[in-house]
């Protein structure tokens, strides 16, 4: 299985700064303040994360604590028992 | 009355009462009458004189609030673009306005360091080059905080607001502090604001719409919570509910989150008085759902104009839930608002026509541009490009856009700059770029491209490149690659058949 950090850095890489490769992604930097993601940004990378790692997020779990820094989508996702 | 009078009448009535609440921040009115005749003074010092154009890049904050104000107290013209703005959007502002200083946040600086404007105010740290003057924000400090002796008249203009037309390059709606000061007047009259209203921001100033938030509450003296955290609504509810928050303010898209996903839909916010939308018609279905959820919290829909200031109609919150669910409305106090053919001629009742308006709010024109000014201001008001009709009553219902604007979560953009951009790449064709339903952002670009060679094209190239030039919600959601475009007989593309093709899946790269 492909490592998890990986898999959502590439799809946030591909799919919110058209895999530029010239924009550093800091694991503790917010996606939001930088600019890469935006509200419906959330909304598809929430989706992404659904269908790949086959889990369900609850409304209640869309707060930064879960999904503003790759770190934290990182122990968002391991508390639903993904991980690599 | 200028726009920047409504900060200082009520700062000296109130000066203790909170203006602006910012995360764990929050700023009196005596602070941020302080502050903003600091940057007026620091902007004077600087060399500006009234008239000048001042470029201002920032997310929603005290500070961009307060060097708004600062600006207007300086006599000075605020023109104000999207905070993620990419440098060369950001240069052909600074060019078409002539703008002599840019104030930009930490943010912006890191992207637009090479800005080229004679003075600038940022708060970040950005290198300072022969051509142009570069002051840091700290600098604000040191300056005085009375408001400086600088007066302009009534109908000088106060800010330059650009929006997209159908030629493509953004046109600049210029609006001076009597259309602005009117408007105001009118939204606080029928919203009732009064000192005891504090409303929650999560749409940014340089859009007119979230501008009005800002002057209506510093009119009231009531206060305005900022929050650019929508990408987490959840935070935003509980903001609201924290920070006791009386309005709230959002285009289609925000609601269609709101009800889709957030806990929205099970939180009540006690102290919620009233709530408004605009920024494009919104479905139906989903209005119906929101005032369900909203129990008697009067839901204010509304209709304008960056050429009229912002507002034009509203429907009354009890017609809304009577009898006129679809209408947008009413005129609102001052303005006249008529259905015409394209001679002028009112229409009557029922009848299909130009939507166009008449009062104190309607812009001065669009800057240096008298063709596309002629086009829009007639001797019988402002022709909005929107199509519809009156019932018996006089309420106003829109049957489409005469333009093909697009609409991105309430953000008006034009296909043709899209395009632009695409054929600028050299590695296309043709371009056509048209909207594509969403439910969240009511429509999203698609874009359909036939490569320059059949060998060798790379759409992920293209998307890098656009990523590049033009800002997020100009990117295309949908890219389709052909070998030929449908054309009309006279050679156009033949974007009717395209959108055909889009509803029945063409095949997609």
């Amino acid at each position: 299985m492909p490592d998890v950090r990986d898999t959502v850095t590439t799809f946030i890489r591909e799919n919110f700064i058209a895999g530029r490769i010239d924009v550093a992604i800091d694991s503790d930097q917010s996606l939001i303040e930088s600019g890469i993601m935006d509200s419906t940004g959330v909304l598809e990378l929430v989706e992404y994360l659904e269908t790949t790692f086959e889990i369900k997020v609850a409304d209640e779990e869309l707060v930064p604590e879960n999904l503003e820094t790759i770190n934290n989508i990182i122990r968002f996702l391991a508390s639903k028992g993904v991980s690599s | 009355m200028r726009v920047c009078d409504l900060l200082t009448s009520s700062a000296q009535k109130a000066p203790e009462r909170t203006a602006l609440l910012h995360g764990d921040r929050s700023v009196s009115y005596g602070e941020l009458e302080g502050l903003s005749n600091r940057i007026a003074r620091l902007l004077a010092e600087s060399g500006l004189e009234p008239g000048d154009r001042v470029l201002v890049v920032m997310e929603n904050s005290m500070e961009s609030a307060a060097a708004y104000y600062g600006i207007l107290k300086a006599g000075c013209v605020s023109v104000e673009i999207h905070d993620r703005t990419t440098p060369s959007e950001a240069q052909y502002y600074v060019k078409n306005s002539g703008a002599k200083a840019c104030i930009l946040s930490r943010t912006a600086s890191s992207r637009l360091s090479d800005i080229d404007a004679e003075v600038v105010l940022s708060q970040g740290e950005i290198q300072a080059v022969a051509s142009r003057i570069v002051i840091p924000w700290a600098q604000i400090e040191a300056m005085d905080s009375t408001r400086p002796d600088i007066s302009v008249p009534e109908d000088a203009l106060a800010a330059i607001v650009y929006t997209s037309g159908s030629t493509g390059a953004p046109k600049g709606v210029m609006l001076s502090h009597r259309n602005l000061c009117t408007n105001t007047a009118a939204i606080v009259s029928y919203l009732g604001l009064t000192s005891a209203d504090r409303v929650m921001a999560v749409l940014p100033f340089y859009y007119v719409y979230g501008k009005t938030l800002l002057n209506t509450h510093v009119m009231a003296g009531g206060s305005v919570v900022i929050n650019n955290r929508f990408a987490f609504p959840n935070a935003v509810i509980k903001e609201m509910v924290d920070k006791e928050v009386t309005g709230f303010a959002g285009v289609p898209s925000t609601f269609a989150i709101l009800m889709n996903r957030s806990i929205f839909p099970s939180t009540t916010i006690p102290t919620l008085r009233y709530v408004t939308q605009a920024g494009g018609a919104m479905a139906p279905a989903l209005t119906r759902r929101v005032i369900e959820h909203l129990k008697g919290v009067p839901l204010f829909v509304m209709y304008g104009a960056t050429e009229a200031s912002a507002r034009l109609t509203y429907l009354p919150p009890d017609r809304l839930v009577t009898d006129k669910l679809g209408s947008i409305g009413i005129p609102i106090p001052g303005v006249e608002v008529t259905v015409r053919d394209d001679q002028g001629n009112v229409l009557g009742h029922g009848e299909v026509g130009n939507i166009c308006a008449q009062g104190p709010n309607i812009m001065q024109g669009y800057w240096q541009d008298p063709d596309e000014t002629a086009k829009a201001l007639k001797p019988w008001g402002l022709v909005t490009g929107d199509l519809g009709h009156k019932d018996a009553e006089g309420f106003i219902f829109l049957t489409g856009r005469k333009k093909e604007m697009l609409k991105i979560g309430g953000e008006r953009v034009s296909p043709k700059e899209i395009e632009d951009a695409i054929i600028a790449s050299g590695m296309v064709h043709e371009s056509a770029v048209i909207g594509h339903p969403d439910e969240l952002l009511s429509e999203v670009p698609a874009a359909f491209v036939v490569p320059l060679g059949e060998d060798g094209f790379h759409l992920a190239a293209l998307q890098r490149y656009i990523a590049g030039r033009l800002a997020p919600h100009k990117h295309p959601k949908y890219w389709h690659v052909l070998r030929a475009m449908p054309k009309k007989p006279s050679g156009k593309i033949d974007k009717e058949a395209l959108k055909h093709e889009l509803l029945h899946k063409v095949r997609t790269a």
